[in-house]
């Protein structure tokens, strides 16, 4: 074995922290700059109040954003997260107002969530369905679902547990907001998941080649289809901490969210394409969105400025990813 | 030789298409539900409910007369709800302060035109996923549209013209679904007749394919870009012209149905495959259920859920059927 | 895990008086064609099986159901003695069947160490992959092969000869007893192919059965045991490679004898330079490369792996850009640089790479013919389908391509056939100068010689064509002139007649 310790010494540890230190290095610098140009530029930008208040504005597109990562680098897309916001909050809502019970709630909840999440992987890896018509469908299905149920009124949330509350404004340590907490657990989770479970190098190998998947041995139709209960869940939970936020259950929750979560993804290097990218890297794309829209709105710049020039950045983005791509395969 | 025999039986050839399976299914769907409708609700079949029909499909095929023709390059354009509502209000605001439908349409279609080529320059020039480079372009539009205005631009000019685009008739058939079938032609016989057509099927298909046989794969994307965008430009005046109002508000989830309504036709998102008569079927076929959903005085909001069901169904329908012909 | 075997196991564990694996009367058949009809395979442990025959004669087919990508229809699969049933990809690996496809199977994205045991991870603690365990069996794999890659190197960045050790550490990583490589020597240089047969030879030292599927009759000659060679889906013959001939070989594979492969048909070449390039260098690869072809004359361009060959057909028809150099098509400059320009002057490429650079796979044969001649079809934009088709068909009759009808879309046609639809494709358009790119890649011997009749017709015809080729006997056999590469600059230009296999090599590595 003395030959194998040699050149073990001689390979750099983490496997794929190494391949992708260079894309989230760029995103950290990204974010500081960000940071560092809000904080001279707008007052109390840099307060532990508004840095934790953004922490908890992400905390949504966070959880998300894990499941739409893990989906992409299954190769697959999910664009029914937003929908399946609104969706859930009606369950959480009806059956905490009946029972009082956050648990109860909470758990009916995730129940809807993780049968949206089978019906979404089982048409696309059973049934072979695209997967971008698949969610584009369930999505015209929920939010039409949720119109159907409410009408145009939203069902407010009677019961007003304090656990509940606590879910929008509770801090750990009256610093951190919970939602942010959660956010941090079930990044860590699925980020040693992603990277250190064999089945998170399978979502990775099934992203990358499906093909080589299959020939090592691997069925791919159960790696994607428990991708997408994984993506469904997250939003879930994503959807039960908007609730609390707005303490109700409205058909306008979660509209376009799908897009900027994607957009954030994106962003964080995680390529449609399969295989690519990693959660540090989403979560970085969704904090640098977030400061930055709220270092604008600090800024005295209307919120629709924020459209734009999110807009603007994950194209820049992408075009600028895809000519370094371009370019190292020339050269 | 069997040619013909073969060309009906199942190539893809875009003559095999119009009787392929894809499409005869669809068909048969589309009779399925006009006879189910008419014996729930006879009215269904009063010429007042038929021209209503056929108004509501006009937007649409407007639209994914452009959109067909975009996909099966191979690209998607999610910016054209967006862009539909933006527009109406760009046109609405030049014609009030022109009075001039000649101006404020052409003012539309610059701007939805130039919204096509950007879309279009980002995709070919900047080789962004045209997914990522429209959603990025949606929010531009979304945020820029309110920028532009907070509130709806009601119609001041009262131009007789302008109010005709909207709510118009030719005789019987109203003026927005003979621009729709006029639309609707033109693309038609495009993709099916014509050099261009059969190079943008060849660009879906294999794209350095067409590179190496000296065309210019770039452009036929951007033309199919553009061509979207300025379908968008004519369906977003003819909108405006409805609600009498430019709304910044109005083609949420637009974009949605357009491409429902293509992919449900049998165009594939991978390119190289599909047909407008296809697109046809696909607008009329979510058109009538939306139709059926009303004059049966079921829940409206039934008018989401149901589109969402058939473009799985039908996705899922193509799949089965494209087994059953390998194997 | 596999420590044990690699270090203490050798191949002791392996009898060597039972097959490593018997297979016995096996069928398998696809919609309107009988793929494989009742074919034994019986594979001695440590020893060297060569798998020949055609395109469509059955190899392929008969290696993906080794490998549990088809199942079969008939027959019975039995190892060490007893009956198996592989149903599946990893049915196939549990038996310890390790097949290494043409088309290397490896995450790209993926480190070497981790492809090696993308299989199945070594866990440690709770589940968690043991990453260090991993990177010590990686390197301790290579070293029993001996062959060094860097296990920490991400895959893609290897070049194909390294990808192959990876696939087959893998398979010791996974105790494979049998050992299938497909085609392994077509994209490696002779360096490299040596160092490949040495690390088959010591897979049979450790007493591992090894299949080796391939074209080249000398390279089976140099490694092969036994031969056993197919036959449109039937078994032909099993024989020690002792009692084979290049002759007998090939007769068997074809069952018939050739007696050549490019029988020459047309006259002396031209003197009218019909392409002259002039100092041609691209940013990645191509420095200063100055040639002239003549109208009539097929100028050969050979050179190993990486030699520049498919970058300089790229860059000639104005596909890839250009950093420097002028390209002349029958007196006109090819400026701008783009293939638009380019076919108008009259140059084309038939790509290496068929499927994704030429073919319209869904597209009908007849749309397939005429896209680069399209235009010439149309009147105010139109297409005059009659004339199309009527032309399309012209070509099909001439060129005798087998196809039920234009309307079949491309994709079901066989290589040959759609090579041969691709140059119907120029041939329509009108050139003067094609760039044939490996014409024979992944087409079958018969139909090869019948694409060299081609071009050797088109040729006759007046076109100056320039092929590239890493083929010997094609070039030889082939062109009037013949140039050679080497790390992107022309070393060598000589005639046919003075060209020899030893100037040819000794030009080419440089």
């Amino acid at each position: 074995m003395s030959l194998a310790s040699t050149a073990s010494a001689k390979a750099e540890p983490p496997m794929l922290a190494r391949l992708f230190a260079r894309q989230e290095v760029a995103l950290l610098v990204c974010l500081i700059l960000v940071l560092a140009f809000f904080s001279v530029t707008v007052e109390n930008f840099f307060s532990v109040r508004n840095l934790t208040n953004v922490l908890g504005q992400a905390s949504l597109p966070l959880i998300a954003g894990i499941g739409c990562a893990i989906v992409f680098i299954s190769g697959e897309v999910d664009i029914s997260i937003g929908s399946l916001l609104a969706t859930i909050a009606l369950p959480l809502i009806i059956v905490m107002n009946d029972t009082n019970s956050l648990l109860l709630g909470v758990g009916v909840a995730l129940l809807f969530g993780l049968i949206i999440g089978v019906v979404n992987g089982y048409l696309t890896a059973y049934a072979g369905i695209n997967s971008l018509i698949v969610t584009l469908g369930t999505m015209f299905i929920m939010r039409g679902g949720v119109y159907l149920y409410t009408g145009q009124r939203a069902i407010p949330d009677d019961a007003s547990l304090d656990s509940f509350i606590a879910l929008s404004d509770g801090r750990l340590f009256n610093i951190i907001p919970y939602s942010a907490v959660i956010a941090i657990v079930l990044l860590v989770a699925f980020g040693y998941m992603m990277q250190h479970r064999p089945f998170g190098r399978q979502i990775y190998a099934v992203g990358g080649n499906q093909e080589v998947a299959r020939l090592a041995g691997y069925d791919v139709r159960p790696v994607k289809f428990i991708c997408f209960i994984i993506s469904a869940l997250l939003a879930t939970v994503a959807g039960i901490i908007l609730a609390a936020r707005v303490g109700s259950a409205q058909h306008t929750a979660g509209l376009n969210f799908e897009f900027q979560v994607v957009a954030a993804t994106v962003l964080g290097g995680v390529s449609l394409a399969g295989g690519i990218g990693s959660l540090t890297g989403m979560a970085l794309g969704v904090l640098i969105l977030q400061f930055l829209s709220n270092g604008l709105r600090g800024l005295g710049l209307p919120t629709e400025w924020q459209l734009v020039i999110t807009g603007m950045i994950i194209i820049a983005a992408v075009a600028f990813d895809e000519a370094k791509r371009r370019r190292a395969i020339g050269g | 030789m069997s040619e013909l025999t073969h060309a009906s039986a199942r190539g893809r050839s875009i003559g095999g298409q119009l009787l392929g399976g894809g499409q005869l299914v669809l068909g048969v769907i589309l009779a399925a539900l006009c006879i189910a409708i008419s014996i729930a609700a006879p009215q269904f079949y009063s010429e007042a409910n038929i021209i209503a029909i056929l108004r509501q499909c006009s937007l649409v095929l407007i639209v994914a007369s452009g959109m067909t023709m975009l996909i099966i390059t191979a690209e998607v354009d999610l910016s054209v709800g967006a862009s539909l509502a933006f527009v109406g209000c760009i046109g609405m605001a030049v014609l009030n302060s022109t009075h001039s439908l000649a101006l404020g349409m052409l003012a539309a279609l610059a701007f939805s035109g130039g919204v096509g080529l950007f879309n279009g320059l980002v995709v070919t020039r900047l080789r962004v996923n045209s997914l990522i480079a429209t959603i990025g372009t949606m929010m531009m539009l979304q945020g820029g549209v309110y920028l532009f205005t907070r509130e709806a631009v009601q119609n001041h000019n009262q131009l007789a013209s302008f109010t005709d685009l909207g709510a118009g008739y030719v005789g019987a058939v109203p003026v927005p679904v003979i621009l729709a079938a006029l639309i609707f032609v033109v693309a038609y016989v495009t993709l099916r007749f014509t050099t261009l057509g059969r190079y943008l099927y060849a660009v879906g298909a294999n794209e350095k394919a067409v590179r190496l046989s000296g065309l210019r794969s770039e452009r036929l994307k951007l033309f199919a870009f553009v061509v979207t965008g300025l379908c968008v430009g004519i369906a977003g005046m003819i909108l405006s012209s409805l609600m009498n109002a430019g709304q910044p508000t109005a083609g949420r989830g637009f974009e949605l149905t357009v491409i429902a309504a293509v992919i449900l036709g049998g165009t594939s998102l991978l390119g190289g495959r599909g047909s407008l008569f296809g697109t046809l079927l696909g607008v009329l076929v979510l058109k009538v259920i939306d139709n059926g959903i009303i004059i049966l005085g079921w829940n409206q909001d039934l008018q989401m859920v149901v589109p969402g069901i058939v473009i799985i169904l039908a996705t899922y329908l193509d799949i089965i059927r494209n087994k059953a012909n390998v194997r | 895990m596999s420590v044990d075997f690699l270090h203490h196991g050798k191949g002791a564990a392996i009898d060597t008086n039972v097959p490593a694996l018997e297979m016995r009367g096996i069928g398998k058949r696809f919609p309107g064609v009988v793929a494989l009809d009742n074919v034994d395979l019986t594979l001695e442990p440590g020893k060297i099986h060569a798998l020949m025959g055609e395109n469509g004669a059955g190899k392929s087919t008969l290696i993906k159901i080794m490998a549990g990508v088809y199942g079969k229809d008939a027959g019975t699969i039995r190892m060490r003695g007893g009956e198996v049933d592989i149903k599946s990809p990893r049915d196939s690996l549990k038996q310890g069947i390790k097949v290494v496809f043409q088309e290397i199977a490896l995450i790209s994205e993926f480190t070497v160490a981790e492809n090696i045991f993308l299989e199945g991870y070594p866990t440690g603690r709770a589940g968690s992959i043991d990453w260090k365990k991993i990177r010590a069996e990686s390197a301790a794999l290579f070293n029993r092969i001996g062959f060094n890659v860097d296990p920490a190197a991400r895959t893609g960045s290897l070049p194909v000869s390294q990808q192959q050790m990876v696939e087959i550490a893998r398979a010791l990583a996974h105790e494979a007893r049998v050992v299938v490589m497909d085609e392994p020597t077509s994209s490696l240089t002779p360096n490299e192919v040596s160092l490949l047969f040495a690390v088959i030879r010591r897979l049979a030292a450790l007493g591992i059965a090894v299949v080796y599927v391939s074209h080249k009759l000398d390279e089976v000659f140099e490694i092969a045991d036994t031969v056993t060679v197919l036959r449109d889906g039937r078994h032909i013959s099993t024989k020690p490679i002792g009692e084979h001939t290049n002759d007998t070989l090939i007769q068997d594979m074809i069952g018939r004898r050739i007696e050549n492969l490019f029988p020459r048909q047309r006259g002396a070449a031209g003197t009218k330079v019909a392409l002259s390039v002039e100092k041609l260098s691209t940013a990645k690869k191509l420095h200063e490369v100055s040639f002239e072809a003549r109208a009539g004359e097929v100028l050969g361009f050979f050179g190993l792996m990486g030699a520049g060959r498919t970058e300089l057909a790229k860059a000639i028809v104005g596909y890839d850009p250009i950093t420097s150099g002028t390209i002349t098509v029958d007196g006109s400059r090819l400026a701008p640089h783009d293939t638009r320009t380019g076919v108008k002057l009259g140059i084309g490429l038939l790509t290496e790479d068929r499927k994704s650079e030429g073919l319209m796979g869904e597209l009908p044969v007849y749309q397939n013919a005429s896209l680069a001649s399209l235009g010439t079809f149309a009147r105010l934009g139109f297409v005059d389908k009659a004339k199309e088709h009527k032309a399309v068909q012209d070509y099909v009759d001439r060129f005798r391509i087998k196809t039920p009808s234009l309307f079949q879309q491309i994709k079901n046609l066989s290589g040959g056939n759609q090579q041969k639809v691709l140059i119907s494709r120029w041939l329509m358009r009108g050139l003067k100068v094609i760039v044939v790119d490996e014409p024979t890649r992944g087409i079958d011997v018969g139909a090869k010689s019948e694409i060299f009749a081609l071009i050797d017709r088109l040729a006759g015809e007046g076109l100056a064509v320039v092929m590239m080729t890493s083929e010997m006997p094609e070039l030889l056999g082939l062109a009037d002139r013949i140039a050679v590469m080497c790390e992107g600059r022309l070393t060598a230009i000589m005639s046919r007649d003075e060209a020899t296999q030893e100037k040819i090599l000794n030009a080419a590595i440089g």
